[in-house]
């Protein structure tokens, strides 16, 4: 039903009166008027003449006065209709009349309407005698032309008298068309004329008595309307007056004639409003039903649309209001404005909402209805010291450090200076945040007073005035007073200050007695811009210091794969579950495997060269080499028995074959009492003292083979069934974490880190989630597209190992390349990576417990980048181990940690932190990521360091800069 | 043969292949005597011209915390997949723009998702070198997750791009940064056929993106950081059916004509490409110098139901409509009121092509339809 009316509405607005209707073919009934029958008319009984005395009395007055045209009418619209320009013999008491009038002369139709709008709250007796009287005008159509005419006029109307009187027409149509439905038992005898009997029930209702309002909704929701649209003036009183109906379009309309120069901003928005005001649900369910089921009573749960307040049960809620991108709306009501009644409640979330959506759906929705664009309070609805806010201005009001409490649509008066803050003619209702620059200038009977005592040039109200008497303000002789935020005073035009206002307890609870403000505690005299900032910032910041990624990357080899298990290892309950060290068990078995191949591929080398060398000796000593032959059988250190020499045989071809890893782990069980045996003879046992000759046997396979005494291989430990690797197993193990793409883990600093650092002991810095992600480098290629994914991480974390200076790896196109030049291009791709622009950079310098140790065997020079190493070294080295003279391993590191900040600072211009770091040393990872914390915090602080400080800081911290 | 007379006879090698290839370029272009563009003038064609209200934003889909990375569409029926940094996929029913399934993935980093032929599982890949199919049936377990039905790992690198072979609901292409494409069995969640790779004449760099030919769905396409795009036909894995040379970046997205005898290309260029499949030629180049010289690469590209428009996202949020035939931007859905706020990532057009969807890294995504009157073209 309200949806009909509404198009109605919507039609009326696109025909211009005066034109004839040319658009597509209307699907629907037009609204006809059937001619009236004079009796069954509800006559509206007549009203006792005292309530209208008073109402009456004095609001019309004023704006007929003030213009010029027709400024002679009595609200009586027999004068009204004389003075008019057209004279036409219709009756004078008829106001249809004068709308026929009005599609003859355009110009005219202000004056019809003024009189129109005066008419509906003055004479309801008369309202009934036009009715009667235009019945033989029998023009119905243009009836109804004439009505909608009043409509499109509103809108059309650009005349400041007509706009105003556009929107006292406005609101009365507007009302007529909602009313219509609602007051069926009205209408029931011209239901077929929508308007017009929508028209007439408007003017019913303001004849109907008292006992109607209460019941009928329909004098409620006009009430609500022409609250909207007047509500620059009217919004406060409405809520609290609205048992007066007759009396909201009078006043409305003295408001807008007592400013006239805001009438066109006014009249443009209104407009929205009549759009909004209509916004109901499509349909009427019976009370209680969900809107879209129309199943469920009252007590079942509903969440309620913030637009249309229709309510839908749970099972609809998601359907009917889709992905909610505005919050609560339905799809339909999307775009709309909330419903004002219902702000309290945006962002906050009902109980069905968070069992139907997960957690971060429901933040989601809560956070866009709070804070997308058209739910917010519309600025212009609030009206500070006589001028409607910006949209600025609403929003330095709410986000200052002490905003007013329940901003509603209003006028309101704000005193810059003392920060009061009152409803317009009101007393002060609360002391907020001063100096804000809204609204306009305060005047002087923005309160109301009648007092003749001033504060800040505005005339006080009696309650101020006997709380500044009982609070010992002198206040004989009308003073003028100028108060500040902090409660002092001074009289006007003098300097001392007088006293504080507020200085003594006993005042503030006088005032609380009073119910007047005091000022809260929050404020404070400065400093104020800079607290509003920090309110207004705090949110996000929080959100976004939720969970701080850190980007670890290196290239291959580097360690990251160590420093990413010691992080597991530190800072996880269970660094492994289960299934991990299953597979990681697996792993560390098949790599003992391909250890032992290496080894007795090895043997079988040395094997070869001991027999070549003994047959050497044998042929200079041809006599003895028979002997040796058939006595010995070629037997030299490195043979093995034949048992063991098939095992070896099968390993090797397996490993040659490339399916070791396929067969192995499996077949340990059987195998396993052969590793045994094998390690403990000779032969083995002497190639494995050769090891070093063997290129690819990685370092860490002696932490597999052997534990402690040669005697019992940790190899053989390993490769039992029951076998749990203990976490350093893991750490040692290589490829244990994925093979490709990425690995994370979520941490957080455990909280006994705070003990030893005092100057981060922050408490909620222990609840700060960190993200430890490792990026393996294979697969990096060119151009990282896919870096962007990372742009949120708070820090990358680069790895390089010390010790590569001396190696050499094959990159993409096949050429052998020092491993630190690889290195060292890999930073360069990843520093200037447009998605790592504004990221700060760690570089982990691994290893550094081997360099030590190569340092001093290979020059540092070995690597191009670093052939211009001279270490300046103490002559008396043998006592190295003074404090005060580095080592060779120290210098080194100094010399490539400036390496590589050059190389920084000239690709980016920044700054790089710099650590080395022992990736086998849990201690030392350590260290290192809370070195990474301290970056970050640094970072938040930054600001807040004056330049000095804080490179002194870095400089230190980040330990050599030079 | 010592080392260095093998690097110098490599040398020799890469010589000759570069001198063919420009002897080729050169042929090809003696060859072409027009574009598609210049034809459809001569012929007297005329622009395609878009009012303001044409192409209007009817839905926004809210719900990613995360930036858009990929979208697809239900073949039959009006649901979207998407893919964000959020590390979700979501399910929507892009009429009543309603969640209809949110999938929690293991890894975060996903960079595409396709929908299956029959609408009853999703795939999905990304940082993790995986491909991960789930099935929206499957019961979802106690936390509410739905379960993977099914993990397709053996890529060495990270999974760029997948796509469903048409009315296939158990075979999958996906395209990857170990310079591959891979045809799988889901099923048996083997590879069924590996494109490219390491002695095999594929792609030289990552391979960014895949797509099938509707109209025979033996032959793909794919697209690469060797700035190339290559045809395969999925019965001969050892070498491209053809490469397509002239992008001068890398080839982010490519995409089949509705005709399935051209494909688009669009690329770190800034230019998206028409080719021809059967010539090897190509038809035409969709590229408008930009205002303030930024370098903007094409995302994401659709042909509309006819070929008629080319819908191209851009990096730097504009998202044009091409007029294929004259080559000349019709409306720019970038610089209309209610556009994305960041980059567009992602677009695909609804089977019927009534409907255009775009992601974004400004966690939305958008469904614009024909306003008014107009016909879908």
């Amino acid at each position: 039903m309200s949806l009909e009316v509404a198009t109605v509405v919507e039609d009326a607005v696109e025909y211009s009166f005066a034109m004839e209707y040319h658009g597509p073919p209307i699907t629907r009934e037009l609204p006809r008027a059937v001619p009236i029958n004079v009796d069954r008319i509800p006559v509206a009984a007549v009203v006792s003449p005292t309530p209208f005395s008073d109402n009456l009395s004095l609001p019309i007055v004023q704006p007929i006065s003030a213009t010029d045209i027709i400024s002679k009418k009595l609200p009586k619209d027999l004068k009204l209709s004389s003075s008019s320009a057209e004279l036409l013999t219709v009756s004078p008491t008829s106001v249809i009349a004068f709308d026929l009038r009005n599609n003859e002369v355009s110009e005219g139709s202000y004056s019809k309407e003024l009189g129109l709008g005066t008419e509906t709250s003055v004479s309801p007796s008369s309202v009934n005698n036009s009715l009667g009287e235009r019945e033989p005008e029998s023009c119905l159509n243009n009836d109804i032309c004439a009505l909608s005419g009043e409509l499109s006029s509103d809108f059309e109307c650009c005349n400041p008298n007509g706009g105003f009187v556009g929107r006292v027409e406005s609101s009365g149509a507007l009302g007529s068309s909602d009313s219509f439905e609602k007051s069926r038992e009205f209408s029931g005898s011209l239901s077929k004329s929508r308007l017009s009997s929508g028209f007439k029930e408007s003017i019913d209702f303001n004849e109907s008595n008292r006992t109607d309002w209460e019941s009928n909704e329909s004098v409620l929701s006009v009430d609500y309307l022409s609250s909207r649209v007047s509500s620059r003036k009217f919004g406060d009183g409405n809520h609290e007056s609205n048992c007066d109906v007759r009396r909201a379009p009078v006043v409305t309309f003295c408001d807008i004639e007592s400013d006239d120069e805001n009438i066109n901003e006014e009249f443009s928005r209104s407009e929205p409003e009549v759009v909004r005001a209509k916004k109901e649900p499509a349909i009427k369910v019976r009370k209680g039903a969900c809107y879209r089921c129309l199943k469920g009573n009252r007590f079942t749960e509903k969440e309620v649309c913030m637009v249309c307040d229709a309510k839908y049960c749970t099972n609809c809620v998601l359907r009917a209001m889709g992905s909610m991108p505005e919050g609560r709306k339905c799809v339909t009501c999307i775009g709309f404005p909330i419903d004002e009644s219902k702000r309290a409640y945006l962002g906050k979330c009902s109980r069905m909402l968070k069992r139907l959506l997960n957690d971060l759906e429901v933040r989601q929705i809560m956070k866009a209805e709070k804070l997308c664009e058209v739910n917010q309070l519309p600025p212009e609805y609030i009206c500070v010291n006589g001028r409607p806010l910006y949209h600025e201005e609403l929003i330095m009001l709410q986000s200052c450090s002490n905003p007013p409490k329940k901003l509603k649509p209003g006028n309101y008066w704000y005193d810059k200076v003392s920060g009061l803050w009152g409803k317009e003619g009101q007393k002060p209702s609360q002391i907020i945040s001063p100096h804000l620059n809204v609204g306009g200038p305060i005047k002087a009977d923005a309160s109301n007073g009648n007092t003749q005592v001033y504060i800040n040039g505005r005339e006080i109200t009696k309650v101020e005035l006997r709380m500044l008497k009982l609070a010992g303000v002198q206040c004989a002789g009308n003073p003028h007073f100028w108060v500040n935020e902090d409660g002092s005073y001074q009289e006007e035009g003098q300097k001392n200050t007088k006293g504080y206002i507020w200085g003594k307890a006993g005042t503030k609870l006088l005032c609380a007695v009073l119910s007047l403000p005091v000022p809260s505690k929050s404020s404070y005299p400065s400093g104020e811009q800079a607290t509003s900032m920090n309110n207004w910032s705090r949110p996000d910041y929080g959100e976004q210091r939720a969970i701080q990624k850190l980007l670890l990357i290196g290239y291959s080899g580097s360690g990251t794969s160590t420093i990413f298990k010691q992080a597991r290892i530190l800072y996880k309950d269970t660094p492994f579950s289960e299934d991990e060290c299953e597979h990681i068990k697996l792993v560390i078995q098949s790599h003992v495997y391909s250890y032992i191949g290496i080894l007795l591929e090895g043997r079988e080398r040395f094997e070869e060269e001991s027999l070549n060398e003994l047959r050497q000796n044998q042929s200079c000593d041809g006599s003895t080499l028979a002997e040796h032959l058939e006595g010995n059988g070629e037997e030299t250190l490195y043979s093995i028995c034949p048992r063991l020499k098939a095992f070896s045989d099968w390993l090797l071809k397996i490993m040659a074959s490339g399916t070791l890893e396929a067969i192995f782990p499996a077949a340990s069980r059987e195998y396993a009492p052969l590793v045994e045996e094998l390690w403990s003879s000779a032969a083995f046992q002497a190639t494995y003292k050769r090891r070093s000759e063997l290129e690819t046997l990685p370092s860490v396979a002696s932490y597999f083979l052997e534990q402690g005494d040669l005697e019992t291989s940790k190899a053989v430990e390993i490769l039992k069934p029951d076998y749990k690797p203990s976490d350093v197993d893991i750490l040692y193990a290589e490829h244990v974490t994925s093979p490709n793409g990425l690995s994370c883990v979520d941490f957080s600093f455990p909280e006994s880190a705070y003990d030893d650092d005092a100057d981060s002991g922050d408490l909620h810095d222990s609840l700060l989630r960190y993200q430890l992600i490792r990026l393996q480098a294979k697969g990096f290629g060119e151009n990282c597209k896919w870096l962007e994914m990372f742009e949120d991480a708070r820090i990358v974390i680069f790895c390089v190992s010390l010790n590569d200076y001396d190696q050499f790896a094959v990159d993409g196109d096949g050429n052998l390349l020092n491993k630190m030049m690889l290195s060292k291009k890999f930073f360069e791709n990843m520093v200037t990576h447009p998605t790592f622009d504004q990221i700060d950079f760690l570089l982990l310098l691994n290893k550094f417990d081997s360099f030590e140790e190569k340092i001093e065997q290979v020059p540092l020079s070995k690597c191009d980048w670093f052939d211009d190493f001279h270490p300046v070294m103490s002559r008396n080295r043998s006592n190295s181990n003074n404090a005060n003279h580095p080592t060779m391993g120290q210098l080194g590191f100094h010399y490539i940690a400036v390496k590589f900040k050059r190389l920084f600072s000239a690709l980016t211009g920044r700054k790089l932190y710099v650590s080395l770091l022992k990736g086998l040393e849990p201690n030392s990872v350590d260290a290192a990521l809370k070195y990474a914390r301290e970056i970050l915090n640094w970072d938040e602080e930054r600001p807040n360091f004056s330049l000095s400080e804080y490179s002194v800081y870095s400089t230190e911290a980040s330990s050599f800069s030079h | 043969m010592s080392v260095a007379e093998l690097k110098e006879r490599h040398m020799a090698a890469t010589e000759t292949v570069n001198t063919l290839r420009d002897r080729l370029k050169q042929k090809r272009l003696l060859l072409l005597d027009t574009d598609v563009a210049g034809y459809a003038r001569s012929q007297g064609k005329t622009p395609v011209t878009f009012g303001p209200t044409d192409l209007v934003c009817c839905r926004t889909l809210q719900g990613h915390t995360g930036k858009v990375y990929s979208l697809d569409w239900t073949p039959e029926k009006n649901r979207i997949v998407s893919a964000s940094q959020d590390g979700r996929l979501i399910v929507w029913n892009a009429l009543t723009s309603q969640k209809t399934h949110a999938i929690k993935l293991p890894c975060a980093w996903v960079m595409t998702c396709a929908f299956s032929p029959s609408g009853q599982s999703v795939a999905c890949g990304g940082l993790d070198s995986m491909c991960s199919i789930f099935n929206l049936n499957s019961p979802t377990d106690k936390d509410g997750n739905l379960p993977v039905s099914r993990m397709l790992s053996g890529h060495k690198g990270y999974v760029s791009s997948c796509q469903y072979v048409p009315d296939e609901d158990t075979h999958l292409i996906t395209a990857s940064g170990d310079q591959t494409c891979v045809l799988w069995d889901i099923t048996t969640g083997l590879r069924t056929s590996v494109f490219g790779g390491e002695f095999q004449s594929g792609h030289t760099a990552d391979v960014l993106s895949v797509s099938i030919n509707g109209s025979n769905s033996r032959m793909f396409v794919s697209g690469s950081c060797d700035s190339t795009a290559r045809l395969w036909d999925t019965r001969v894995a050892s070498r491209a059916v053809r490469t397509f040379h002239g992008h001068e970046g890398d080839v982010n997205t490519v995409k089949f004509f509705p005709d399935g005898n051209r494909f688009g290309t669009g690329s770190d260029d800034g230019t998206c490409r028409l080719f021809d499949i059967r010539t090897g030629h190509q038809l035409q180049e969709y590229s408008q110098p930009n205002s303030d010289n930024e370098v903007r690469h094409v995302t994401s590209i659709a042909f509309s139901v006819s070929g008629r428009l080319l819908f191209a996202g851009y990096t730097n949020g504009d998202c044009y409509v091409w007029d294929t035939l004259l080559a000349q931007v019709v409306l720019n859905l970038g610089s209309l009121q209610n556009s994305h706020d960041g980059r567009i990532s992602c677009l695909g057009l609804s089977a019927d092509g009534s409907a255009l969807c775009t992601g974004s890294w400004d966690t939305n995504l958008k469904i614009w339809a024909f306003g008014g009157y107009r016909k879908v073209i």
